[in-house]
This record gives C-alpha cells, structure tokens and sequence, in this order.
C-alpha cells in the first residue's frame, strides 16, 4: 500500500516536472521566435528569455480586471486543459499519460483550452473578442480537414489509432516522414500546422491591426499572462503532436539497450526537431501577409484538402483489409 | 402487472383530458402517471442483470404477456433493446412533463393527455413482439405525435409532419406485409428470413420508413419545422426520446429480425456489409449536413433542430458498420443525445419563459442573469461537442475507433470535421444567447424548470466516470446479437486500437484546474461591469442605439462559402418530387370527368379486361 | 525570500518588458515606425507596441491634445492596469508647444494624468524616445515611477481638472497639489 502511493506520487511528481518542463521551453519558444523574426528584419530583437520576462511580469500586475466568474473560466480552462493534452502526448518516445489516450483524445483535449478562452472571450462582452473567436473557429474548422483526412490515413496505415503506437512503429529511424505518401502529408499536416499555431498568413484570429488582437482585446494582467501561457504551451503541443506523427517523436535511440542515455539523447533531439518545425512556420510567418477567413477556408478545402484525399485514395487501394 | 402499467397509462390520458380547467392539477397528475413508465424500466432491471436496490422497485412486472383480441393477437415482451430505449424515453419523459407544468399554459389538459398517449405508443411499441402490434403502437404514437405538432399553429410544420408521417407509416407498412407475404407470421421471433431480393427490399422499405423519425437524411425535411415549431417540453421529449424509436426500429429490423448474416450474404464492402456501408455513408451526410446548415440558423430551436439531425446521423454511423464498437457506440450516442439534446431544448425554453425570444441575435447575456440554466446548457453543449470533460467524448470516441478498425477512410474524416463543425454552433449558442452584452434583466428560471435540465445533466457526468457501466447494460443488447462485448474495466475501455481511460484524464484535468486556480487566485482582482468596455466610460445614453453584441449574422464569412452549397438543399429535392406528385395527380384527375357516360364505359372496360384476363389464364 | 526581494525581482521583469500603447494625435506619431523597425529597433529592450490598453504598462501620448482627445486619453489611461506609467511625447504635452495660445488644446498633460517622463522637442528624435525608455526604466528600477500611485491618491484634483477642461473652464485648471512625502 505505502509502495503504490509512493509509486503515485512519484508518478505526479514526474508529470508535474514534465508539465513544467513543456511551459519553460514554451516560453523560450517564444523569445526564440521573436529573436529570429527580428534577426530576419535585419533588427537586434528581445533576448531569447523575454517570453518568461513578459508571463512573469503578467502575474506581476497589481489591478487585474475581470467580467465575472464567466470571464475567469477562461484562464482556468486554458492553462489546464493545454497541460492535459500535452500530458497525453509521447515526449521524445517517453510516454507520460499517452497509453490512456489516443489521437482523437488528444484532438478533443486541445478543444478544451479553445473553448474555455472562447468562453471567456465572450464573457468579455467585446464585439472584437466575438468576432475574435469566430475567426478562430472558423479556420479551426478549415486546418482541421486536411490535418485530419492525413491522421486518419496514418491511423490505417499503422493500424493503431494510439500515437504512443504511432511513435513506437517509427522506432529505428523508420520515420513517416521517409515514407514517400507520408512526406507529402507531412507537407500537407505543416500546412495545417502553419493555422493551429496561428501564424501568418494564418493569423486572422489574433489580426492586431483589424480587431486588436481579437479574443484577447479585454484580457490584461494574470488574464493575459494564463492565455500567454497557453499559447505558448500551445507551440510545443502542437509541433510536437507533428513530431510525433512523422518524425518518430524524436526517438533515436531505444531506451532498452542504451538506458538513461537514450533518454537524454532522444529528448535532446525533440528538442532540436520541434524547434525546427516551430521555425519553419516562423519563418513563413515572417514573409507572407494575412489571408482573409473565407480565403484560408478555400485555401485549406481546395488545395491543402486535395492532396490530402490523394493521399486517402492511395491508402484506400493500397491497404489489405 | 404490466396490464395496470398500460391501462394506467391509457386512463391518465382521459384523467388530464377531464382536468383541462385545472392546468396545475392535471400537471402534477399527468407527473406522477409518467413516472409509471420509470418504474417499470426498474422492475425489469433485474432481468437485464442490472442490480436494482429493493427500495426502488416498486412493484414487479412480468417479462412477458399475450393479450388475445379476436382477430389479431398481441405479444408483448421485454428484451434487452426495447429495455434500453424504454429506460432512455422513461428518464425523460417525467422530467419534460414536469417542465412542462410551468412552461405550457394554453389547453394544459390537452398537452398532457397527447403526451402521456405518445409515451403509451412508445413504450408497447417498445415491448411489442409481432409486427401488427408495433404497427398498431407506431401509429399511436406517430397521431399523438401529430396532435402535439398541431399545436403549434405552424402550416409548414403541419403539413410536412402529415406528409412525411405518412409517408413513413406507408413504407413501413409495405415493409411488414412484404415480411408476411414471405413467413407468413407475425412474430418476429418466427420469422426465418433468407437472403432473397424480397427481403432487402422489406429491410430497405422498413429503414426507410424508420429514417423519417429518425431524421437521416434525406427524410429529415420535417424535423426542422417540427422541433422549431412546437411547445419545447414536448420538443425536448421528441428530439431526446422519440427521435430514437427510429433507430430501435432499424437495430431492431436489421439485426434482430433479419439478422446479420443474412445482410452479409447480399455481399460486402470493404468488410462491411453493403446494406450497412450505405447506411453509415447516409449517416456521415447526415452529420456533416446537418452540422453546417446548424451553423447558419438564426432560431435558437432551428438550429438545436438541425444540430439534433446531424448528431442522430452518428446513430445511424454506428448501426451501419455493425461491428461491437460501433454498436456500442451508437447506442452510447443515443444516451448521450437523450439528455444533452433534452437539456438543450429545455434551457431553451427557460430562456423563452424568461424573455420571450427565439433568434439568437436578439439574445444576449444571460449567463449572469440565469446562472443555472447556463451552466445546464454548458454541460450539455459540452457534451455536444464531445469534449473529454463529458460522456459525450465516449460515444463519439468509439464511432471514431469503428470506423478506423474497419477502415473507413473517407466517412472518419467527415465525422471528424462535423464534430468540428459542433463547436462553431456550439459557440453560437453560448455566446449569442449566454454571453456578451446583458441586455434583459431577467430573473433565473423557475425551480421546476431547473430541476428538470440538471437531472438531466445527471446522466453525462456518470457516464464520464464509468463508462464501463454502459458497456454493462448495453451487453445484453450485443450478445443477443450474436456480438461480443467490448472488452473494458469499469474506468476504461480497450477497442485493440487504443486505450481510453477515464480516470486518466479526470484526474489530469482536475490537478489542472487545481494548480491553475491557485496561480489564479494568487493575485487579486476587481469586476467591471460590462459597459466599461463597450463605451470606455462615455455616458450609456449615447450610445443607446448601437448594438454591442455582434451575434447577428454571426458565421458570416461561413455563410458565404458554405451557403449556397448547402441552403435548402434537401428541400428543394422534396420540392421536386412534390411537383411531380402534382403533375402525376393532376394527370389522374382528369380520369375522374363527372360525365356518367364515361363511368359506364370505365366499369365496361374493367369487366371486359377482367373477363379477357380470365379467359387467358 | 523576502516581500524586498521579490519587489525588487518584480521591478526588474516589469522594467524588461514594458508592453506600449501609443495613441497617435499629433505629428509626433511619425517617429515611432522608425523606433519600432529595423534602424532603431525598440524590441531589444522588451519594449513592444500592443493593441489594446488592457494589454498595456507605458502609454505614450504623442503630441498636441485638443479637449476632445483628452476625454479620450482619460479613458484610455483608466483602462489600463496598475503598474502603469505614461511618457509626454514632445513640446506640446510639455506647455502646449506650438499650440500654447490655442482656445481648446490643453497645455499641460500632467495636469490631467501623471505623467512620468517628458521627451522634449518639436519633434523629438527616435534617439531621444529610446533615451526616455531607458530613463523610465531607470525610474522604474529606483522606484521613482509612481505615477499611477500619485493618480490614485490625488484623484479628487485630477477629474476636478478634467471636467473644467472638458467644459473647456482652462483657466481655472490648477496644478496638482502634492502633500511632502510620497510612498514608493
């Protein structure tokens, strides 16, 4: 008995850290990303720690103003629920609670925070926060087709529909991304990933010159710094949701035969690989302009969309049932 | 016993009819006759293997009875399908009556008698075992239905009730005789159907028929005027409860009278029978049209109507693939539709009692008005959209993991993007009528209304935590079937795909919420009212004019893209074949000149043809 | 750790990372697209423009400001959250500039709201806006930028300037009387 609880709480204590974990390197994410856009500007740009600068001086606000207990759900929901799903995703190989779960877990779990900051956004009563949140969940709407059409292609190709299997198939370099089908899905879900991280041209919920940064237009002091926590640990969430699914998470070297080893190793190279793809969509953030929301709907349905029932038709004849 | 139950329930029908003048009292009788239903959903428990404590069975009911009527004889039994169905109308059934006693004020008596006949209809159709009394009980539930519906004073509603109300009678009709012609028995137990072309067409016929209640497309036409235009206990109790004796006749029909085997030997798809490949294919339309013609709806009823369409088009998803997840699931979505859709109507309605308007861009800001509704209608919206915080995930969870297993690569992605598109309603919903600018100063809801929507609610956070007791009760369902339950503990179930553990995710997400509210509450913080925001602390009467809520036209840009696509689409069909229908009678009318000549000659053609035909055989 | 300490640790992240609003009336909204971009960059001292006042600690009033756009400016300072600081950009925020004889510009910002630091000039140099941010972040870090505090405490004599100004009685606008001693 006194073992299992200490197995527990060494259990919550590892997730706790990891939880910790994902919000640090969000936050570096986010000075990382604001030093390379300025270094592409040709300008000097923040330090790289200007991210944990900024939460901490968010928590740090004397007067925080809120709307109601409606308008509070907002922060709750969104810090928790982003730390949920990004508990249910493998970590370089390293399974935390994602043998409980699986990819369409995972996709519902990542609606919490949305519609818990939607919900407060609304409670704001700002008309630039609804419209915020329409945009929102229209080009939710409009990322989620292609991104969805590869998963579920990649979900009957590996027969599983758990990413800790997806993840586990890829062992050995075995990566998705070297499968021919799959390197063209991977440039499809990059395109999906270019709207889940809200990046240009797919920024249009946040749009700070249309409608002031939309759902966030009444959000300041600790308000803001949990949304910014959340977005932040957004980035990690979903570029390694994208690691997971055709970069084999990262892995390496198996744990079995090199030990703790493996571990630093494999993490070593999540590391380095989500901040590729995290850059990659930073990078075209930076070059292009903004699209408007019925533009990004057709841009995703037709074009994203199409490749992506190519790929399906390729699976369709191609898998044995 | 069971004859008392029925008889009961029949006599409360005259009893409330008689009450008319006193609308409280026939409320709190028709209440209390409603709970019969209930009662003997917990008599029969124990022969389901679901342990009932003694203090709640309050008497006992035989399994089984025969009532001999002369020229037909009707069998009615329990079986573990009809059990289930009957459990989820008889929960919702008392609570949409007892909603009812504040919300319905015209011709109470009326209302409560309809209803009380409608659940009579249901719950012998439920028990019945041969196919004249199903018939005999269809269509008094099918009329009763119809009285309800004319109490809207809606011609659109009306009309398209009787039209596709008869139309699915005819079909099923056609469906019975064509079963009797060929076992020439009533019994469903005696029917031994083969695989003959005469038996797809009676299954396709009787599905058909079953769709129209159940609302798939393209027989759906109906629905959205009838749910959006009628008393919403009574909506609640129709989308909650009576939506699902569609799909009890379609498992019932397709599983339990013809059977598997049979529809496998007309061929298979891709592993999955041909009859049941279509019939989720229909269902994925279904849900993925409904969801976007629920996006663009103004009507908080139309768009809880068309949003009823599309999450019934899961149903009918699962009964198609046939496969032990996929009936689990179907029927886990059939619970969960039940009550969240209930609760939806229901808080609908208190928002009308309270305001008096529908369209959602006249709403606004009820949240803190009505804090309880809005937290009911939040669960449920929750349970809509499937987030994991419900049982809502559950059901849809094992639909997903159906599909996959057996492969289906174009039908996932569009159940997928539907369970997408329920958040854009869904957010609709909560924004144009919850949140935003508070422009009534209204009180909360009655106790008798609130009461209702959160026992309602009751049944989503049970499940959230067990699912594995669904899987226990729907168990018996699956092996009379000839399927094997999934395989599951009490907290998590196991599809040979993935794993999905409730307590995981539970506990994950109340230790976030812990640690987030502390971070939370470490700092203090102030309220500001909303007209801070709006005017930024110029005087109100200013602005008095302007609208601060932006919930009109609130999914415009989705409008566009999606709108002239999908727009009366289904209508517009009906709309042809209905002028064809025209043409054809004014054609045939014709026939019929008044001339008495032209008769004779009618009657003389008929004989010679019948002479000649005689001749010739 | 002690309430100094982390005073002290909170000054310094709030002095790293001042999130601006700028609310462009005059002429000397011109020179901050140069303080922003590449040449002059303000992003290397954590200074970033945002949106909306919620979001914001500096407000930098740039320019001349007619009573119309005072009423505009009281409310967009009230919307922001505490700590908050507030930078006079050019002459006119000082003694009215160019406008100084004008019937309905007012003259002196800090009659209205603290104002913290002043940028003189007509118009000041993108150098001289980076130098006052530095200035302010040396107040902050000292403990001198209390203007949100001063508002707070003599609140009573600045809506009582405000509403002579909005009814456009300037002469009878009065200096904020201050008492001796000021917390920090």
């Amino acid at each position: 008995m006194v073992m299992e609880i200490v197995d527990i709480l060494e259990k919550i204590l590892i997730l706790a850290g990891m939880v910790t974990l994902g919000f640090a390197i969000g936050m570096l994410f986010n000075g990382i990303a604001r030093k390379v856009s300025a270094r592409i500007q040709n300008r000097v740009g923040p330090p790289v720690y200007q991210g944990f600068i900024d939460v901490f001086k968010l928590f740090g606000k004397k007067t925080n103003i809120s709307h109601g207990w409606i308008f509070d759900l907002a922060a709750l929901f969104s810090v928790s629920g982003i730390a949920l799903a990004f508990l249910f995703l493998p970590v370089a190989g390293y399974s935390m609670l994602s043998t409980d779960g699986d990819l369409f877990l995972i996709l519902y779990l990542l609606a919490i925070p949305a519609l818990g900051f939607a919900l407060g956004a609304g409670a704001s009563g700002n008309p630039n926060a609804a419209v915020g949140v329409m945009r929102a969940l229209m080009s939710m709407l409009a990322y989620e087709l292609p991104l969805v059409m590869v998963m579920v292609a990649m979900m009957v190709y590996y027969n599983t529909t758990s990413l800790a299997n997806i993840v586990a198939a890829q062992a050995n370099m075995q990566w998705a991304f070297f499968i021919p089908i799959f390197f063209i899905g991977a440039l499809v879900a990059d395109m999906a990933l270019q709207g889940m991280l809200m990046e240009k041209p797919f920024d249009i919920p946040i749009a700070p010159h249309e409608i002031a940064t939309g759902p966030m237009v009444e959000f300041g002091g600790k308000h803001l710094g949990a949304l910014m926590l959340y977005k932040m640990m957004g980035t990690v969430v979903e570029t390694t949701l994208f690691v997971d699914l055709f970069l084999g998470g990262g892995v390496v070297l198996s744990v079995a035969q090199y030990g703790w080893l493996a571990y630093l190793v494999n993490f070593a190279v999540w590391f380095v690989l989500i901040l590729i793809v995290f850059l990659i969509a930073v990078m075209i953030d930076n070059v292009l302009p903004r699209f408007r929301i019925e533009q990004a709907l057709k841009f995703y349905w037709k074009y994203d969309a199409l490749i992506a029932i190519f790929i399906l038709i390729w699976i369709f004849a191609g898998v044995k049932i | 016993m069971l004859t008392e139950v029925l008889v009961s329930l029949l006599a409360g029908v005259f009893l409330v009819l008689a009450l008319n003048k006193y609308p409280r009292v026939a409320g709190v009788v028709a209440f209390i006759i409603s709970l019969l239903p209930f009662m003997a959903v917990l008599a029969w428990a124990g022969t389901m293997g679901i342990t009932v404590p003694s203090y709640l069975k309050f008497f006992t009911l035989e399994t089984s009875l025969t009532y001999n009527l002369g020229p037909g004889v009707i069998h009615l039994a329990i079986t573990p399908l009809g059990w289930f169905f009957l459990m989820l109308l008889a929960s919702v059934f008392p609570l949409t009556v007892m909603f009812a006693n504040s919300f319905v004020k015209r011709n109470a008596g009326g209302f409560y008698a309809a209803m009380l006949l409608t659940m009579f209809g249901s719950f012998g159709l439920l028990l019945s075992q041969d196919i004249l009394s199903f018939f005999i009980f269809w269509e008094i539930m099918s009329w009763s239905i119809f009285a309800l519906v004319l109490r809207g004073h809606d011609r659109r509603a009306i009309v398209s009730y009787l039209a596709f109300g008869s139309l699915s009678a005819m079909l099923i009709l056609f469906g019975f005789m064509m079963l009797y012609y060929k076992t020439n028995t009533f019994l469903f137990a005696d029917m031994h159907l083969t695989a003959t072309p005469l038996t797809l067409a009676a299954l396709s016929l009787l599905v058909a028929g079953f769709a129209v209640k159940g609302a798939l497309m393209p027989m759906h036409a109906w629905a959205p005027h009838a749910y959006s235009r009628s008393e919403e206990p009574f909506v609640a109790f129709l989308s909650g409860g009576l939506s699902k004796l569609g799909f009890f006749g379609i498992i019932l029909f397709m599983y339990g009278v013809v059977g598997m085997s049979v529809i496998s030997s007309w061929g298979t798809f891709r592993g999955v029978p041909w009859f049941g490949y279509a019939l989720a294919v229909i269902g994925a339309f279904t849900a993925f049209a409904g969801t976007v013609l629920a996006v663009m709806q103004d009507d908080l009823r139309k768009l809880l109507a068309y949003s009823s369409i599309g999450q019934l088009g899961y149903i009918a998803i699962g009964i198609g693939i046939g496969t032990p997840l996929a009936m689990t699931g179907a029927l886990f979505q059939a619970l969960n539709h039940t009550f969240f859709k209930a609760v939806l109507f229901l808080a609908a309605g208190a928002v009308f009692y309270r305001t008096g308007k529908w369209k959602i861009s006249e709403l606004g800001g009820l949240g803190y008005k009505m804090p309880f509704t809005f937290l009911a209608a939040l669960f449920a919206i929750f349970a809509l959209a499937a987030i994991p915080i419900t049982s809502g995930f559950a059901a849809k969870w094992l639909l997903y993991e159906a599909a996959i297993q057996k492969k289906f690569l174009f039908v996932t992605p569009i159940m997928l993007i539907a369970g997408v598109g329920a958040f854009l309603y869904a957010f609709k919903i909560l924004y144009g009528v919850f949140l935003g600018e508070p422009r009534y100063d209204v009180k909360e809801a009655p106790l008798s209304q609130l009461i209702p929507m959160w026992l309602l609610v009751l049944p989503l956070v049970i499940f959230l935590v067990i699912p594995g007791w669904f899987v226990d009760i729907t168990a018996p369902i699956l092996r009379g079937y000839g399927m094997q339950p999934i395989q599951h503990t009490l907290f998590s179930i196991n599809t040979g795909l993935a794993t999905y553990n409730t307590l995981a995710v539970i506990f994950g997400m109340l230790g976030g919420l812990l640690v987030a509210f502390i971070l939370y509450k470490w700092k203090k913080q102030e309220v500001v009212p909303h007209i801070d925001n709006y005017l930024a602390g110029e005087p109100p009467e200013l602005y008095e004019h302007i609208g601060m809520h932006a919930s009109s036209k609130y999914f415009e840009p989705f409008d566009e893209v999606f709108g002239p696509i999908f727009k009366k689409g289904a209508e517009r069909g009906w709309e042809i074949v209905l002028s064809a229908a025209e043409i054809l009678g004014t054609g045939a009318r014709k026939i019929y000149t008044g001339i008495v000549g032209d008769y004779s000659i009618y009657v003389l053609l008929f004989f010679i043809i019948l002479v000649g035909w005689w001749l010739l055989w | 750790m002690k309430h100094e300490e982390w005073k002290k640790i909170s000054r310094i992240m709030s002095k790293r990372s001042l999130w601006m609003v700028h609310f462009c009336t005059g002429c000397g909204a011109m020179e901050m697209p140069p303080v922003m971009t590449s040449r002059y960059d303000m992003e290397r001292f954590g200074i970033f423009a945002m949106a909306t006042p919620r979001q914001a600690d500096v407000f930098l009033v740039t320019g001349y400001l007619a009573v119309k756009t005072l009423k505009r400016v009281v409310q967009v300072y009230e919307q922001m959250r505490d700590p908050k600081y507030v930078i006079g950009f050019g002459s006119c925020t000082i003694n009215g500039g160019m406008y100084w004889d004008s019937y309905n510009t007012i003259k002196d910002l800090s009659k209205y709201i603290p104002v913290d630091v002043y940028i003189a000039g007509c118009m000041p140099r993108p150098e001289a806006i980076i130098d006052s941010f530095l200035k302010l972040m040396d107040m902050i870090d000292k403990g001198e930028a209390i203007g949100w505090q001063k508002y707070r405490k003599y609140y009573d004599q600045y809506k009582r300037n405000q509403k002579m100004a909005f009814e456009y009685r300037l002469d009878e606008v009065k200096p904020i009387k201050e008492d001796d001693k000021n917390e920090s």
